[in-house]
């Protein structure tokens, strides 16, 4: 049984490996290959969309920044200095501003030493000197200003847009706030995914809009060393920040102020959809791998239980095959030893009237001195006697093969094996005109196998040898016995017959006989097979047709392996069985 | 009663002796040989009435011995000695022209008894044989008359 759950085993895993191992490579090759493709895609789709978005933007904020600076332009040349400062007049410019947008959170006029003339707006600035404000020299310089965001007089992040007129002699200056709420309403409204933002920062990498991931005005972009930039186009790339999560980028510059807009998404939203279709892909497989292994193996299971069980049935055939024989060989045998014992038996038979006779004679004398006759009756007594012996040892040899073939792997000495074989068929071969030539070298060490088996064998051989002989020109039957390495080798040539080349191949195939119906049970060879197997070895023929045959049995020195063994004694008790 | 010339073809020996003996004490002239070859050359050289022979035997088989025989001296009796195996051999025997057949083994008052019937019977075809060899060389008045009545 531990032969079968073992074999059940092995092919189990077998058929596993073959059916498993293959789907799963092809499937991991035509997956990875999608994933690297679809990656590659994906990830020029999603540094173009950010370029573009960061380009839109980059334009819609420059668009803005253009119209605030006419806007001013547009009011300080529409008005005088003298018009401007007048009280009410500024207010009222800047409430039909606030009714178009509300980008402006106040308005300022200046004289050319930076005095605050007039104000319009939620701060008390006027009167406040401005000269030496930075966007005031700025504007002084530039005629048109848009600064960087800073502090002031009110202490609030602001940035301002001013612009200069000139009116006769002098100068003077119009300022315009812009909401910064405002503004960064603006640059922020973007979304991309779940963390895409945009923010700008000034060429010192401080914020100008606030970041939603983090980063107030004024402060200093902590990533702001890690950006590319392009003079007059947009850069994509991708880094870490300064918490170490891997960003895709997209920057450029404004012209107006210098600032550089930042579009932005982290790589694990970029990727999102990428990541989603992996994942669905892995639990597709996944999923689908279970179903395969659970499925490969009930199935293999089932091909490994039916082959397990044919490869038993051929076993329990072959095994029965050979009790069929055997019971065959009993028949052949039983009629053999009628043939043996009715021949000492006739003998007695003979003598047994012969002393009658005697006996008959003496009476009729009537004398008990009748010497020659008692002599004769006595010579008589001692051949029955002699016949009974002989019978003895007819039976004694049957009863020790019948001992024998409840014996499992011991020694054997060889030459005395033989010689014990060869007495059996000795005088049936007498009988046919054979004589049998033992060729045994005599350095051969002892061997283990089952003697009674390989004692089956043996006669079956020498039977079919003599069978093959034709008694009329007689002939001889030579058994040679050699080692090989860990190998015996016991060799039954005869001159006999010969085997037909198209039979030589079915010979040991069971009830497969050329002898006519009733002399063979076709078993004779098969048996012999089954046994040699048994035993760990093999058996080949030779022949040649007129010529004679030989056969060649190969046995391990050692005996039959565990496993062989094992088989050997189950068939050992079924015969005991039976 | 003429002395019955008897051949007895087996192949175990003490059997042949044996029997021998007692074939002698009953007053047959007996000859023993064990195989085939020998009493073929046996019956060309000697008279004999009756052979025992048995089937089973070295050499040349009881049934070709007895087919041999049957062929050179038809007129010689054969009984067949045979194990139970070989019955149907016997059997064959005798369609081949065996007297009659025994198995092994054998009761030899029964042995005896056959080899004189054999006799018997040999002795009366031969006297048939005789008479009307007799009859052909004197004539039978009888026989001429009835052939001129055809």
């Amino acid at each position: 049984m531990d032969i079968e759950a073992n074999n059940y085993k092995k092919t189990r895993w077998m058929i596993l490996n073959r059916v498993l191992l293959v789907p799963f490579v092809a499937v991991m090759l035509v997956f990875g290959t999608l994933v690297y493709h679809f990656a590659a895609n994906l990830e020029t789709q999603v540094s173009e969309k950010l370029t573009y978005i960061a380009d839109g933007h980059r334009r819609l904020i420059e668009q803005f920044l253009h119209e605030k600076s006419f806007e001013l332009r547009y009011i300080a040349a529409a008005n005088s200095f003298d018009e401007i400062s007048r009280p009410g007049r500024l207010e009222n410019i800047f409430g039909q501003l606030q009714q178009q947008s509300a980008a402006f959170i106040d308005l300022g006029v200046f004289d050319d030493a930076g005095n605050h003339i007039a104000y319009a707006g939620p701060y008390d600035l006027e009167g406040k000197r401005y000269a030496q404000a930075e966007w005031f020299q700025q504007v002084q310089r530039k005629k048109i200003y848009i600064s960087d965001v800073f502090l002031g007089y009110r202490n609030i992040p602001h940035f301002v847009v001013a612009v200069a007129r000139d009116e006769g002699e002098g100068t003077w200056y119009l300022r315009a706030t812009i909401d910064t709420q405002f503004f960064e309403e603006l640059v922020e409204s973007i979304r991309v995914g779940k963390t895409g933002e945009a923010y700008l920062i000034n060429r010192d990498g401080l914020f100008q809009t606030r970041r939603r991931s983090g980063g107030d005005l004024m402060e200093t972009d902590p990533d702001s060393a890690a950006y590319q930039t392009k003079e007059n186009s947009i850069a994509s790339f991708k880094a870490d920040d300064h918490a170490g999560a891997r960003h895709l980028y997209a920057t450029c510059r404004l012209g107006l102020t210098g600032w550089l807009l930042v579009v932005r998404q982290e790589i694990g939203d970029a990727y999102m959809p990428l990541t989603r279709a992996v994942l669905m892909a892995v639990a597709l497989i996944v999923a689908g791998g279970a179903v395969v292994v659970v499925m490969g193996f009930l199935l293999a299971s089932w091909f490994a239980h039916h082959l397990t069980v044919a490869q038993m049935e051929k076993r329990q055939m072959g095994s029965q095959l050979i009790m069929a024989g055997k019971l065959a060989e009993i028949g052949e045998m039983s009629a053999g030893l009628a043939h043996e014992i009715n021949n000492p038996l006739q003998v007695m038979k003979s003598e047994e009237a012969l002393a009658d006779d005697i006996l008959a004679e003496i009476k009729a004398k009537g004398s008990c001195n009748d010497l020659e006759n008692i002599r004769l009756l006595k010579e008589s007594i001692g051949r029955i006697g002699y016949q009974i012996d002989r019978c003895k040892r007819i039976t004694m040899g049957l009863l020790k093969f019948a001992r024998e073939s409840e014996t499992a792997t011991q020694d054997i000495e060889i030459q005395s094996f033989i010689s014990e074989v060869v007495a059996m068929v000795e005088r049936r071969a007498w009988v046919e005109n054979i004589k049998i030539i033992e060729n045994i070298d005599e350095h051969l060490p002892r061997f283990r196998s089952d003697p009674a088996q390989l004692q089956q064998v043996l006669l079956n051989l020498l039977n079919n040898a003599i069978d093959a002989i034709d008694s009329a020109s007689g002939g001889e039957i030579r058994i040679t016995v050699a080692g090989n390495g860990n190998e015996i080798l016991i060799s039954l040539a005869d001159n006999g017959s010969g085997i037909e080349p198209e039979h030589l191949e079915k010979i040991f195939v069971p009830f497969f006989t050329t002898k006519p119906v009733g002399r063979g049970t076709g078993l004779g060879l098969s048996t012999c097979y089954g046994i040699v197997d048994s035993l760990g070895g093999s058996i080949e023929v030779c022949s040649e047709l007129g010529a004679g045959t030989v056969f060649t049995v190969h046995l391990p020195t050692t005996g039959p392996s565990a496993s062989f063994q094992h088989a050997a004694v189950a068939m050992n008790k079924k015969g005991g069985a039976l | 009663m003429s002395t019955i010339n008897l051949l007895f073809v087996d192949d175990e020996e003490q059997f042949l002796k044996t029997t021998k003996m007692l074939l002698d004490r009953h007053g047959m002239n007996a000859v023993i040989c064990t195989n085939g070859f020998d009493a073929l050359s046996i019956l060309d050289e000697r008279r004999i009435d009756v052979v025992v022979l048995d089937i089973k035997m070295p050499g040349i088989d009881g049934i070709d011995v007895l087919s041999s025989i049957k062929r050179k001296h038809p007129e010689v009796e054969v009984i067949l000695l045979t194990g139970h195996a070989s019955v149907e051999t016997a059997v064959e025997g005798m369609k081949l022209g065996a007297f009659d057949y025994l198995t092994k083994p054998a009761n030899v008052p029964e042995i005896i008894a056959k080899v004189e019937k054999a006799f018997e019977k040999k002795r009366s075809t031969e006297e048939r044989v005789r008479r009307e060899k007799v009859e052909r060389i004197i004539g039978h008045p009888m026989a001429i008359y009835e052939r001129d009545e055809k």
